[in-house]
């Protein structure tokens, strides 16, 4: 199935974002669809994760149209929104010292009602979350005692758990040493293959191009470019965007983009 | 998953934790209907309790009876305010008394009284009381916002508490009738002694209400543990859950300090103490901290009652001089965790 054809998920029109009167998102466009995984890169401050919460329905956008599934975003209840899409901040954080199934259940929250207690179809999500991040084993362990990778994969198992069609994640591989990185970035592409979309915002321009099947850059609150992995991240638009000199290298199974020196 | 680890709701180990909790309560609300100064075989305290007749009729069912059913009402309330304050802010060190509540609710309170607005077992009391707890916990929400770092919650709550005491002084200064003004500032200091049926009941409907309120949020507790965006992104009500934490707090300890005067630390200790028993689940965590309140609360009202002395000592100097250095402890304990929290 090419990715035009398969069912549009979310649109955005001409989002624009004001924090505290500041223009922070301007006039962004996008869409997503099933069965893909789009980057988004920018540098700091590009207004990437402010885009990324009004798209959730965090924030509420100074003008412009979100639709999901064919409806307005604002007028989704908060539970149908949070069924709709599972969103996985920065950061990873647990406040509180729970055991790992107990923070992958809250994921079953936009599926929960609140006055029984987890259905079978719960425990089975959470089992699937788990067994796809490979987190079982550390189940009945407290968050707190998890190295970084490690909770960074009970994040996501967590947002995966939800089973969303879509994923929004912020810098989920951030802090992570390269392996974690791609298991992290291998997870994701399984839950887009799994037929959801996934939308990330990432850091690393190379991971960005080797997983992503269309890169979003975004500079000063527009999204200055929305293609390809090597059109979008071209060197004269990382040049142009991140001021660093780069190539593109072809390893064979694409090409990746690497600086050439900083500054 | 271990089979026991309970994904939501209850499970056979929280079962037993509150049916353990259930059993200590009773016991010890019959122990407190044995105390006092009048000495009553437990065989009499028991016919009395059911029959209620002659003196020991009148001892134990219009003494001793309304004052452990306060103890057990009230200590719950502050275990359970605790617990949601606590769960709001991800802060093991939330509790009522430390954002000025019981002060703000003393003030509302005094303010009626010392005025003669109202008899001291009128609803216009509790309704004081609640609405000075409102506005302090209202306000330190309002500071603390949504990041709720721990640094600006304690500033603003040490602000809150001692405005509250502020305003206490000045009611206590301005007071029309030195009596009155000796009347409140003994009341001041806490106490469930010489309380009647009256006093029940008119708080018993805030704090049901108040129970109502915050047990309905404890779902949102367990969501705010990923964080703020990320349980509203769980279609968490993130106004909604602070509103019915601010009404819920207010209600419970507004209504409490009305008729018991200012106790505090109830409401730190008890979720301590049975944390780790529920896998600090912030929602697992409110039943037991409840129990163990009013658990606390009535032992506390039996240790006043058994320091021999010419004066009983006030409830809320006991709970105080129990829960400072427990709060210390804490703070020692989590102090690496504390200094931790500084940084973004």
């Amino acid at each position: 199935m090419t990715a035009a054809a398969a069912p549009l998920l979310l649109r955005a029109d001409a989002v624009t974002v004001q924090l505290g009167g500041a223009v922070v998102v301007d006039r962004a466009s996008l869409t997503l669809r099933t069965g893909e995984l789009v980057a988004l890169v920018g540098p700091n401050g590009a207004g990437k994760t402010t885009l990324m919460r009004a798209l959730a329905g965090l924030l509420l956008p100074a003008s412009g149209n979100i639709e999901i599934n064919g409806r307005q975003l604002e007028t989704l209840g908060q539970r149908e929104r949070a069924r709709a899409i599972a969103y996985l901040p920065q950061g990873h954080v647990f406040h509180w010292p729970m055991h790992v199934a107990a923070v992958v259940t809250l994921g079953r929250h936009p599926h929960a009602d609140p006055f029984s207690r987890t259905s079978p179809a719960d425990r089975d999500a959470v089992t699937r979350a788990l067994q796809a991040t490979a987190t079982e084993v550390f189940a009945g362990r407290r968050v707190t005692t998890l190295s970084g990778g490690e909770r960074a994969r009970v994040a996501l198992a967590r947002a995966l758990a939800t089973e969303a069609p879509m994923l929004f994640a912020d810098e989920p591989t951030a802090s992570l040493d390269p392996r974690h990185q791609l298991v992290v970035m291998d997870l994701l592409r399984r839950a887009v293959r799994a037929g959801g979309a996934v939308l990330a915002i990432l850091h690393d321009l190379t991971l960005a191009a080797r997983f992503a099947d269309r890169v979003m850059v975004m500079d000063g609150g527009r999204i200055v470019a929305d293609g390809r992995p090597e059109d979008a991240l071209s060197p004269a638009q990382i040049a142009k965007v991140f001021g660093v000199d780069a190539i593109n290298v072809d390893t064979g199974e694409g090409f990746i983009p690497i600086a050439r020196h900083p500054l | 998953m271990t089979p026991d680890e309970p994904m939501t709701g209850l499970d056979r180990g929280d079962l037993r934790l509150n049916a353990a909790l259930v059993v200590l309560v009773a016991a010890l609300a019959f122990l407190s209907l044995l105390v006092g100064p009048a000495a009553l075989s437990p065989r009499t305290v028991l016919a009395a309790l059911m029959d209620g007749e002659g003196i020991p009729g009148i001892i134990v069912r219009d003494i001793r009876l309304p004052r452990t059913v306060l103890a057990i009402l009230i200590g719950a309330t502050f275990g359970l305010s605790g617990a949601a304050l606590q769960g709001l802010l991800r802060n093991p060190l939330a509790e009522p008394a430390l954002f000025g509540a019981p002060q703000a609710a003393a003030a509302g309170a005094a303010l009626v009284i010392a005025f003669g607005l109202a008899g001291a077992t009128s609803f216009a009391v509790p309704l004081a009381g609640i609405a000075g707890t409102m506005l302090a916990i209202g306000s330190l929400l309002a500071i603390a916002g949504r990041r709720a770092s721990l640094t600006v919650t304690m500033l603003a709550g040490l602000a809150l508490a001692s405005f509250g005491g502020a305003a206490i002084a000045l009611i206590l200064n301005l007071a029309p009738n030195p009596h009155v003004a000796l009347e409140i500032a003994f009341w001041l200091l806490g106490s469930l002694q010489d309380r009647s049926y009256e006093h029940v009941l008119i708080v018993v409907p805030f704090l049901i209400g108040s129970w109502v309120v915050l047990g309905m949020t404890a779902g949102a507790f367990r969501a705010l543990t990923l964080g703020e965006d990320a349980a509203a992104s769980l279609g968490v009500n993130i106004d909604h859950t602070r509103q019915a934490v601010v009404v819920g707090v207010a209600l419970g300890v507004g209504a409490a300090v009305a008729v018991a005067g200012a106790i505090s630390f109830v409401g730190l200790v008890a979720p301590h103490l049975v944390r780790r028993a529920v896998g600090s689940d912030p929602a697992r965590v409110m039943l037991p901290a409840a129990l163990t309140g009013a658990a606390l609360l009535t032992a506390a009202d039996i240790a006043v009652r058994l320091v021999p002395g010419p004066v009983e000592i006030k409830l809320g100097v006991v709970t105080a001089l129990i829960g400072v250095p427990f709060f210390l402890a804490m703070i020692f304990s989590e102090r690496r965790l504390l200094e931790g929290n500084s940084a973004p």
